[in-house]
């Protein structure tokens, strides 16, 4: 099965739900290395993408495109603007396809990690939402149905969080507080962990 | 921390609403709300200037919109950056047809967020380049100028880069000049007390009771050395040391200054700086035009000041001289 504006929507949806409960998580995390508005930042971001309406997008291209818009206008946080930087890429990838195979989104996402790192500095192994991407990116490869993939996806994502947990925050405010940070999650990869579950469950 | 506000979460649409209100010449724009530009309409022709950057810093960024300094400029929420949508849409209303300088302070998330705006404008047809203020020399060394941050200094490339827009000189004059008065101009702050972001909790940063920090960036980013208040006339003389140990290339004997206010530090205490100051600078041969003292650039209630310099050439000094009218900025010929 094939990714369609659709089934875009209907991911927006779930993470839009699952964001409720995950306001506070990811706040809290985020006051302990930086100034605790991850979360509420991200609500704004999702709640403005939920507002979209889809049905109108002609391709998932369009669909992408429209929803990095959207994030544009709620937030001026260098999260938020990451995001809307990953979702403008793959937006412009897709450009001209009804529909994207389950086998062509680890390239995706690989064009949205990319164009985030060119766009904020950081490098892969920074503890930063570009490692959650990278192993998502790596583990989406040969996905044959969009839900493999997003199981797949769901599993990488809390393999990569696990996996950086005891390593340091190398950018962005975070890096301030050098091997403190160690032992805590870095609020992004948190909140890709559990949006790609919600999107999975 | 006491504050004239009432819920936080408003408090800078609030703000923005009264700063419009008691400002004709000043119009709110955008679908976000949170664009400042000339309530006069874009003049077609004209190249714009824009700026943005977060609240908490009047008169700066924002309250340098009008004739012969900035057309619009994007505002985010305390000490956050300005979103991607409203940078474009200052962007947006200050394009006469010529193109847009977007002309900030170096911090990597504004840089972010302009860097978007203007890729996401291509389509549209409208040409925009960059120049950062990056003139407080605590914040880096030398041989690392392009990591230092944006403060106070960069309203002199405010002025020169508006007043020659005015005169209907093209994009790449504008950026130009932009960049050799941000080449040119220096600036150290002092603090003396902190800052607090509404609904924050506490403070950005604390000092003892009788404690300063040399070098301290404009949101309490750290700064040279941190010990006990001393008198004004010592703060000025090392602040002037800082400044010319680190002279810009090409830079002649004449210079402007600006004693700035971090936003509580009175009046008062800025001439007593201001007096040693240019006392300290005619003894290194060096001329003084067009000084400014007050608030251009503050912390909210931050106490400290902070010195800025500009060596002027012939260019830059007529530039400053041009008629210029925003709230908080007049020069008259």
């Amino acid at each position: 099965m094939s990714i369609t504006v659709s089934t875009i929507a209907s991911a927006v949806a779930r993470v839009h739900e699952a964001m409720g409960p995950l306001e506070q998580v990811l706040n809290d995390a985020d006051a302990k290395l930086g100034d605790g508005d991850t979360g509420g930042m991200l609500a704004r971001v999702i709640g403005k993408m939920a507002e979209v309406d889809l049905s109108a997008a002609a391709e998932p291209g369009v669909a992408l495109t429209q929803l990095a818009r959207a994030a544009t206008v709620a937030t001026g946080s260098s999260l938020g603007t990451l995001l809307a930087t990953g979702l403008l890429a793959a937006g412009r990838e897709a450009k001209g396809r009804q529909t994207i195979a389950a086998g062509e989104l680890s390239g995706l996402v690989a064009t949205a990690r990319d164009a985030m790192i060119a766009r904020g500095g950081a490098s892969l192994g920074d503890k930063t939402v570009l490692d959650s991407l990278d192993a998502i990116a790596g583990a989406l490869q040969g996905a044959e149905t969009s839900q493999d993939a997003a199981k797949t996806a769901a599993t990488a994502a809390a393999e990569a969080l696990d996996a950086f947990r005891g390593k340091p925050n190398r950018i962005g405010r975070a890096r301030m507080f050098g091997d403190q940070t160690i032992g805590h999650d870095d609020p992004g990869m948190l909140a890709i962990k559990a949006l790609s579950a919600a999107i999975a469950a | 921390m006491k504050k004239l506000m009432n819920k936080p979460s408003g408090f800078v649409d609030e703000m923005l609403e009264g700063l419009v209100a008691a400002n004709p010449s000043l119009a709110l724009g955008g679908e976000t709300g949170r664009v400042v530009h000339r309530a006069a309409a874009t003049r077609e022709g004209k190249v714009g200037v824009v700026s943005g950057g977060g609240s908490g810093h009047l008169p700066l960024f924002t309250g340098y919109v009008g004739e012969g300094l900035l057309d619009a400029c994007s505002i985010g929420n305390v000490f956050e950056g300005p979103t991607v949508g409203s940078c474009m849409e200052a962007i947006r209303i200050a394009d006469g047809g010529k193109g847009v300088l977007r002309l900030y302070g170096n911090y990597g998330g504004d840089r972010m967020n302009f860097d978007m705006a203007g890729e996401m404008l291509e389509d549209d047809g409208i040409r925009t380049t960059t120049v950062l203020g990056n003139d407080d020399v605590a914040s880096a060394s030398p041989q690392e100028r392009h990591k230092r941050r944006g403060v106070a200094g960069i309203i002199y490339a405010y002025k020169t880069a508006g007043a020659l827009a005015e005169t209907g000189a093209d994009l790449d004059a504008v950026t130009a000049i932009a960049r050799k008065t941000v080449d040119r101009t220096r600036t150290i702050g002092v603090a003396l007390s902190p800052c607090q972001v509404p609904g924050s909790d506490k403070p950005s940063f604390t000092l003892g009771e009788n404690e300063i920090e040399m070098g301290m960036g404009i949101h309490g980013e750290p700064g040279i050395w941190r010990d006990q208040l001393r008198q004004a006339d010592a703060i000025a003389d090392e602040m002037i040391e800082r400044l010319l140990a680190d002279m810009p290339e090409g830079a002649g004997k004449t210079a402007s200054i600006l004693v700035n206010s971090l936003g509580a530090t009175p009046l008062e205490e800025l001439f007593i700086l201001y007096r040693r100051a240019r006392a300290k600078l005619e003894a290194a041969g060096i001329t003084i035009v067009r000084p400014l003292v007050g608030h251009y650039a503050t912390s909210m209630e931050m106490a400290g000041a902070s010195l800025s310099l500009c060596f002027v050439d012939d260019e830059i000094e007529a530039l400053l001289a041009a008629p210029a009218r925003c709230p908080f900025w007049t020069v008259t010929a």
